[in-house]
């Protein structure tokens, strides 16, 4: 750690690039000129960062990097690694694995996992500690499997304003998968956890350079024993039918449906029942949000120290645009098809209403096929743009518990629970 | 004397003139970029043995370049130990009230080991360089 953190000097820089993987591209990095995928009418590349205004694009605006088992995604950063998948992958109401957005915290993240040594521990408060291989958790439980939106705490944090520290993502630090596994309450009742236990905390496989104790260091969450939420918690070893990728948690990771995936842990490894409340910094400290409604407030409120927080959970109802993009033109008076996803952390989409004049007429949306209550509800509308010119296309969901996607903001310091009407323009040329 | 059958193809060359104008008009083709674009270099499968151990092998690293100025080592040191210097890059441009919460954080909650005059000049150099009135890059 001391020898890394001294003499970095650029040549060392260009010696680490040079060892990476996609020489090519990196190279010319290293330089200074960059490689842009050109649009259709020769298209500008998009500025290198945003701000101090809202980020203006569907996306965040970094380039495209492959990383081991990824399709190309964009870049937030690469130690630890952050990706954010690009917006066309929404399409389906599945994301592929090879496109699943990646968000770790800490920069020493597994790139190989040894089977016969890898143990998913249950310890702790618990009667009888247990230590469950992967061919175990296959063979000794049933598996259960749930479709259900795994979605960063901080997506879309590059919308707030005034704009807030942290991960600049667009809308892609989300995604939807069928993930199965076994259920936690099973591996729990396997363990027998003693009476007066209150949490159970998760830890996976990675860890920080920082010192001993701090959250630089590990990376732990708990939840509440009683929490209800961990009837439907699973530890998935299964994602659309696939190992997980390392990068999104292999050999297994926790899947707590409904809420932020900062409680579903990557390559969960140790399942730790608690007796007494968890006071480390990613339980206690990080990922709160103020005990207001939808958790807003102001930078005033948090600097006169106005604001209560209590601990993030559950993901509020949102809906998005996916297609059309805004990439091309569509020729007035074709009805084409507009697509797009929608999801909610409290229950079932049950309406999606799209508007072509910027949300002051809706109309409803088909929605797609029902994968259950947590997942991503696929939907499409026609549309016929009548006459050349630009449109304002908004999209707002309804869950079952009657929660409507709202037209305002939030703003908090950690920049949580953006869930804002998205808008797109879209542009009819003529047609003849 | 003109030709007779000359006579009777200038209508044609005058209609097929007028055709490849109609043509033009319609459509434009055959337009490539002139600079030599690269791509992202594909990846070959990878060797696979049937044993329990996968591995994905070694993430990449894509270092930014930072702004010149005074600081610039101290931060490719110090902040480097725990992530990349993307981490600042990726930022919008941060009021200097901001960044300075952003190096104590890093000091007080994550427990870098920064020497407070070189914290000083790390926080002066993202001031100067990452702020809304001063970001270039």
């Amino acid at each position: 750690m001391e020898q890394m953190a001294h003499n970095l000097s650029r040549r060392n820089a260009l010696k680490l690039l040079g060892t990476a993987g996609g020489g090519l591209a990196l190279a010319s990095w290293a330089h200074g000129s960059r490689v842009v995928a050109q649009g259709p009418d020769g298209a500008k590349a998009l500025e290198s960062f945003t701000g101090p205004g809202a980020n203006p694009h569907w996306n965040s605006v970094g380039p495209y990097v492959t990383e081991p088992q990824k399709a190309p995604l964009i870049l937030l950063t690469d130690r630890a690694v952050q990706l954010e998948t690009p917006r066309h992958y929404f399409r389906t109401a599945f994301t592929p694995n090879e496109a699943f957005y990646v968000r770790w915290h800490l920069g020493e993240i597994p790139n190989a996992v040894d089977l016969a040594e890898w143990r998913l521990r249950v310890e702790g408060n618990v009667n009888k500690p247990a230590a469950f291989s992967l061919s175990e958790l296959m063979q000794k439980f049933k598996p259960v499997s749930v479709a259900a939106v795994n979605q960063c705490s901080g997506n879309s944090r590059s919308r707030l304003q005034p704009r807030v520290p942290g991960g600049q993502w667009g809308n892609g630090a989300m995604g939807n998968a069928m993930w199965t596994g076994v259920r936690l309450r099973e591996l729990l009742d396997a363990a027998s956890v003693k009476s007066g236990s209150i949490l159970v905390q998760f830890e996976g496989l990675d860890t920080g350079a920082g010192p001993k104790g701090l959250g630089s260091n590990r990376f732990l969450k708990s939840l509440d024993l009683t929490n209800a939420v961990l009837d439907e918690t699973i530890v998935a070893y299964l994602m659309n039918g696939e190992p997980l990728p390392m990068l999104n948690g292999f050999p297994a990771r926790l899947v707590v449906p409904g809420y932020f995936a900062t409680y579903w842990t990557k390559s969960t490894s140790w399942i730790r029942v608690l007796e007494a409340p968890d006071d480390n910094f990613w339980t206690k400290t990080a990922y709160r949000i103020p005990d207001t409604p939808r958790g807003t407030t102001t930078p005033e409120d948090v600097k006169a120290g106005k604001v209560k927080t209590i601990p993030i959970a559950r993901m509020p109802v949102r809906s998005f645009l996916i297609s059309p993009d805004r990439s091309s033109k569509i020729p007035a008076g074709m009805g084409v098809t507009l697509r797009g996803m929608a999801f909610s952390g409290y229950g079932k989409v049950v309406k999606v209403e799209v508007s072509d004049d910027g949300g002051n007429t809706w109309k409803a949306a088909e929605l797609g096929e029902d994968h259950g209550a947590y997942s991503f509800r696929s939907w499409q509308a026609a549309w016929t743009p009548k006459t050349p010119g630009k449109y304002s296309v908004a999209v707002r969901a309804t869950d079952e518990k009657g929660n409507v996607q709202p037209d305002e903001g939030v703003w908090n310091p950690g920049g949580y629970l953006w869930n804002k009407i998205e808008r797109q323009e879209l542009v009819a040329g003529k047609a003849n | 004397m003109k030709k007779p059958w000359k006579i009777a193809l200038m209508p044609i060359g005058v209609v097929l003139a007028l055709a490849g104008g109609l043509v033009f008009a319609q459509m434009r083709s055959g337009s490539y970029g002139s600079m030599n674009a690269v791509g992202i270099g594909q990846g070959a499968a990878p060797e696979l043995a049937p044993d329990a151990k996968y591995d994905v092998g070694p993430y990449p690293s894509f270092t930014p370049e930072l702004a010149e100025g005074d600081g610039k080592l101290e931060v490719q040191s110090f902040c480097f130990t725990c992530h990349s210097t993307r981490y600042i890059t990726m930022q919008p441009p941060l009021p200097g009230a901001t960044w300075e919460a952003e190096v104590n954080k890093m000091m007080k909650v994550y427990g870098a080991p920064i020497p407070e005059a070189t914290a000083k000049k790390i926080t002066t150099y993202l001031q100067g360089h990452y702020a809304p009135e001063n970001r270039k890059e």
